[in-house]
C-alpha cells in the first residue's frame, strides 16, 4: 500500500466536460469530471447507462476532444490516439480480414519490430490466452469469448503503459465473463500496467479493481470513490464469498443504484 | 418564405453548384483553344442548339418515338415479368419450369438479341420494343420473385388466421408486402429500357433520338449532337425521379429506410 | 466401398440434369421446330446447324479472335473504372468537399443511358479500341464509386479507433483498414460492373463496328447469315456465364474471412 500511494500520477482528468451537438440541440454528456489514476492502479468507473463513462474513456483514448477541462497523461495533455494508451472495445473491434495471428501482430508491426520478434511475441500471447492452434482462423470463426481474448491479447501484446477497457466483457455470457475476468487479472498482475475500466457490472468492478469511481447520471461526473483492499491471492471463490467483498460490493451497488434512481426519477 | 422552404432552397442550390462548376470548366476548356472547336463545342453553342431543338417538332417526334419504344417495351416486360416472378415464388412447379430458363438468360447481354431481332422483325419499332421487353423481363422477374419470397411467413399466417382465403393471399398480402422490391425492379428496368431503346436505334433504325444523334454526328453538327445527348440524359434523370417519387408515395406506409433513393 | 463415390457422382449428375432439363427440352424443341419446316431457315436455323457453323468460324479465327478483342476492351475499361472508382469513392468518404462536388454528378449520371455518350466518344476517339474502353470505363465507374463510398463509410468506428490507438497514421489508415474493410462492398460493385462491362463492349461494337464479337455479329446480320448470328449469340451467352461464375469464385476467395462467406449467392 505504501508503494501505491507513492506511485506517480499517470492520468489526470481535471474539470472535463463534453457536449455533443445532435441535430441542433446540444447534449451534455459530461460535466466537471475530476479523476486521478496512479501508475499500476486498476480503476473502474461504474454508473448508470448513458452516464457518459464510455465518452470519458474515448477522450482518454484521444478519439474525442473535451469541450472543457484537461486530460493529462504523465503530465502532458492528450492530443490524439497513441500507442501509450491501448484500448479494448466492447465489440472487440477485431479486423475481420486478418487472422488471429495477424490481428495480434498488428500493433507489433506498427511498432516496427522485426519479423522474428513479431512472431515470437504474437505466439507467446496466443499461447497465453489459450488459443494455440487457432492462429490462422478468422474472427468470424471464433466464439465471443475467443474474440475477446484476441482483443485483449492484441492490446497487451505491444505493451502500452495504460489500458483503457470499455465494458470489455459486456457481450459475453456469465461463465465466460468470469473466466475472462480472471485472465485479465492475471495479465494485469504480471505486467503491472495502469488499467482504467468502464463497466456497468458492479460485481466485476469490485472484484477486479483497486478503486471504483461511481459516476452520476448524465451529465456525468464522479460522485463517489471506493478504495478496495481485497486479498485476491486466495482465488475467486474465497474472495467472492468473503464478507469484505460483500460489504464493499453492497456499498458500491447502493451508490450506483442511487444514481440510477435519480436518473429514472428525472425522466419526465 | 418559411424557414423550411429557405433551408430546402439552400440545399438545392448547394447540390446544383457542382454542375455550375462543371459547366464553367467545360466552357473554359472549350474556349481555351486547347481543343479544336469541333471536338468540344462551347457551352453556349450547345445551349443554343438545345434551345433550337426545344422548338423543333421533329425533335419531339423523334424523342416521342424513342419514349414510345422504351416505355412500351417496359410495360410488356412488366406485364409478363411480374406475374412470372410471382408465380415462381409461389409455385414450386412454375419455379422448376422457368427457373433454369431465367438463370440461363442471366448471363446473356440482352443487346445481343438486337441483331437477331433485326433479322426477324426488320428495322423499326417492333425490334426496339421487343428488345426492351426482353431486357426488362429479368429485373421484373428477379425482384418480384425475391420480394414475394421474402415476405415473412408470419404475415401470411396472420392473414389466414384472420380469414383470408388462400387464393386472395397474393393480392391482399404478398403483393403489398413485396411492393418495395417490385418498385425497385421497376426503377432498374426503366434504366435498362432507355439504354436498349437507344442502342437499338443506334444499331439500325430510321427514326428516334439514337439515330438522330448519329445523323448529327455524321453531318458534323456536333453542337446539335451534344445537345441531343444532354436532352436524353436529362430526360432519363427526370423519368427516374418521377419513378422514385411515385414509388415513395405508394410506399408511404413503409419504413423510411425502405424508400427508394 | 467403391460404390459410394460412384453413387455420389451419379446423384450430382442427375441433379444437374434435373436443374437444366427445361433447357434440354428447349434445345430439342428448337431443333424439332426448325427441322420440321415450320419456320424458314433464315429466321430459325436448326440448333445443329448453328453448332456446325461454329467449327469453320473458329478455324478461320472469326470466333476466338473477336471474342478476345471484346474481352480485352471490357477488361481494360473495367480495370480503369475500378482504379478511378475506388480512388474517387474513398476520396469522397474522406473529404467532405470531394463528396459535395461529386455526389450530385453521380446522382445525375447514374440513371442516364451511358450508351447515349457513344457518339461523343466516337467523335473523340474514333471507332477502335479506345472508344469502347472509354465507354466501358464511363459506364462501370458509377457502381464502383457507389460501392467504394458505401464500403468506406460503413467501416465500424471502433476498428478505425483501434488501429489508430495502435499507431496507424491517418494516411496509412486508408490503406491498412478502410480498403480491406470495404472489400465486400467493392466486390459487390465489381460483380455488378463485370456484366455491364461486357454488355457495353458488345453494344458499342454493334453500333460503331471496329471488330469484336458485337461488330462481327452485326456484320453477319447484315449479310443474313443467321446461323452465324446465332453462333455468336451462344458464344456471348457462354462467355457471360463463365465470367460470372469466375467472379463468384474470385469473390469467395477474396472474402473467405467475411462472416457471410458460407452463404449461397443468387
Amino acid at each position: 500500500m505504501q508503494a501505491m500511494t507513492e506511485a506517480q500520477i499517470k492520468i489526470t482528468v481535471a474539470g472535463v466536460a463534453k457536449q455533443f451537438d445532435q441535430a441542433g440541440s446540444p447534449v451534455q454528456a459530461l460535466s466537471n469530471v475530476d479523476l486521478t489514476v496512479r501508475a499500476g492502479e486498476f480503476v473502474s468507473i461504474a454508473g448508470p447507462s448513458g452516464c457518459g463513462k464510455s465518452t470519458l474513456l474515448y477522450m482518454l483514448g484521444g478519439f474525442l476532444m473535451p469541450s472543457a477541462g484537461r486530460l493529462l497523461v504523465d503530465g502532458k495533455p492528450i492530443s490524439g490516439p497513441g500507442v501509450d494508451r491501448g484500448v479494448v472495445f466492447q465489440e472487440y473491434a477485431l479486423f475481420p480480414w486478418l487472422s488471429v495471428f495477424d490481428n495480434i501482430a498488428y500493433g507489433l508491426r506498427e511498432k516496427g519490430l522485426s519479423a522474428h520478434d513479431v512472431r515470437t511475441t504474437a505466439e507467446r500471447y496466443i499461447a497465453l490466452i489459450g488459443l494455440a492452434g487457432f492462429e490462422h482462423r478468422f474472427p468470424r470463426e471464433l466464439s465471443g469469448g475467443m474474440k475477446q481474448r484476441v482483443a485483449l491479447a492484441r492490446t497487451f501484446a505491444y505493451e502500452p503503459t495504460i489500458l483503457l477497457l470499455d465494458e470489455p466483457f459486456g457481450a459475453l455470457d456469465a461463465q465466460t465473463r468470469e473466466i475472462m475476468q480472471d485472465e485479465l487479472l492475471r495479465l494485469w498482475r504480471t505486467t503491472g500496467k495502469t488499467v482504467l475500466m468502464v463497466t456497468h457490472d458492479v460485481n466485476e468492478a469490485v472484484y477486479l479493481s483497486n478503486r471504483v469511481c461511481v459516476m452520476s447520471q448524465r451529465p456525468g461526473r464522479i460522485v463517489q470513490e471506493f478504495a478496495i483492499d481485497l486479498d485476491r491471492s486466495t482465488g475467486r471463490e474465497a474472495v467472492v464469498l468473503s464478507d469484505g467483498y460483500t460489504a464493499i460490493r453492497n456499498a458500491v451497488w447502493l451508490a450506483v443504484r442511487q444514481q440510477v434512481t435519480i436518473a429514472s426519477r428525472s425522466v419526465p | 418564405m418559411s424557414a423550411g422552404a429557405l433551408f430546402a432552397a439552400r440545399a438545392l442550390l448547394s447540390r446544383l453548384l457542382p454542375f455550375a462548376l462543371f459547366l464553367a470548366a467545360w466552357q473554359a476548356l472549350a474556349t481555351s483553344g486547347l481543343i479544336a472547336a469541333n471536338f468540344l463545342p462551347s457551352v453556349r453553342a450547345v445551349a443554343g442548339a438545345l434551345i433550337d431543338l426545344g422548338a423543333s417538332p421533329s425533335f419531339y417526334a423523334d424523342l416521342g418515338i424513342t419514349l414510345w419504344r422504351s416505355l412500351g417495351g417496359l410495360m410488356l416486360g412488366a406485364v409478363i415479368g411480374i406475374p412470372l416472378g410471382a408465380g415462381m415464388a409461389v409455385s414450386r412447379g412454375v419455379d422448376g419450369l422457368f427457373g433454369p430458363l431465367v438463370k440461363a438468360t442471366y448471363s446473356l447481354p440482352k443487346t445481343a438479341l438486337i441483331p437477331l431481332l433485326l433479322l426477324w422483325l426488320g428495322v423499326g419499332s417492333a425490334t426496339s420494343m421487343v428488345a426492351v421487353m426482353f431486357s426488362t423481363l429479368l429485373p421484373f422477374v428477379v425482384y418480384t420473385y425475391h420480394g414475394i419470397a421474402g415476405v415473412p411467413q408470419i404475415l401470411v399466417w396472420s392473414a389466414r388466421a384472420m380469414g383470408t382465403a388462400q387464393r386472395r393471399l397474393l393480392w391482399k398480402v404478398l403483393l403489398p408486402a413485396s411492393l418495395q422490391a417490385i418498385l425497385t425492379g421497376l426503377r432498374i428496368a426503366l434504366g435498362f429500357s432507355f439504354v436498349i431503346a437507344i442502342a437499338a436505334e443506334m444499331i439500325a433504325a430510321n427514326t428516334g433520338v439514337g439515330k438522330l444523334m448519329f445523323i448529327y454526328g455524321e453531318s458534323g453538327a456536333y453542337d446539335y449532337m451534344f445537345a441531343a445527348v444532354t436532352a436524353i440524359v436529362a430526360l432519363a434523370f427526370v423519368a427516374d425521379r418521377i419513378t422514385v417519387s411515385i414509388s415513395n408515395r405508394l410506399l408511404r406506409w413503409d419504413d423510411i429506410e425502405n424508400r427508394l433513393g | 466401398m467403391v460404390m459410394r463415390p460412384v453413387r455420389a457422382i451419379a446423384r450430382s449428375v442427375m441433379r444437374g440434369i434435373v436443374a437444366c432439363y427445361p433447357l434440354i427440352l428447349l434445345a430439342i424443341a428448337w431443333e424439332a421446330v426448325a427441322r420440321l419446316g415450320y419456320v424458314r431457315p433464315v429466321f430459325l436455323p436448326p440448333l445443329s446447324a448453328v453448332i456446325e457453323r461454329m467449327i469453320p468460324l473458329t478455324l478461320a479465327g472469326d470466333l476466338l479472335q473477336p471474342l478476345a478483342v471484346s474481352l480485352y476492351r471490357a477488361a481494360a475499361g473495367l480495370a480503369l473504372a475500378i482504379v478511378l472508382g475506388v480512388a474517387i469513392g474513398l476520396l469522397m468518404a474522406r473529404m467532405r468537399a470531394v463528396r459535395w462536388l461529386i455526389d450530385p454528378l453521380i446522382a445525375f449520371g447514374f440513371p442516364s443511358p451511358k450508351i447515349a455518350f457513344l457518339p461523343i466518344f466516337i467523335l473523340w476517339f474514333g471507332i477502335d479500341h479506345l472508344t469502347k474502353i472509354a465507354l466501358v470505363a464511363f459506364t462501370c465507374v458509377f457502381p464502383v464509386i457507389v460501392a467504394a463510398y458505401a464500403g468506406a463509410t460503413t467501416v465500424p468506428t471502433n476498428q478505425l479507433w483501434a488501429a489508430r490507438a495502435m499507431g496507424t497514421t491517418s494516411l496509412a489508415l486508408t490503406w491498412r483498414v478502410v480498403l480491406p474493410a470495404s472489400l465486400p462492398s467493392l466486390m459487390s460493385g465489381v460483380r455488378v460492373g463485370v456484366p455491364y462491362a461486357l454488355v457495353t463492349a458488345f453494344t458499342a461494337e454493334m453500333i460503331a463496328g471496329g471488330g469484336g464479337l458485337g461488330g462481327e455479329m452485326v456484320l453477319a446480320q447484315r449479310y443474313f447469315e443467321t446461323p452465324t448470328v446465332f453462333a455468336y449469340l451462344l458464344v456471348m451467352l457462354a462467355t457471360g456465364y463463365l465470367i460470372d461464375h469466375g467472379v463468384l469464385a474470385l469473390r469467395r476467395r477474396v472474402l473467405r474471412w467475411h462472416e457471410d462467406a458460407g452463404a449461397r449467392d443468387l
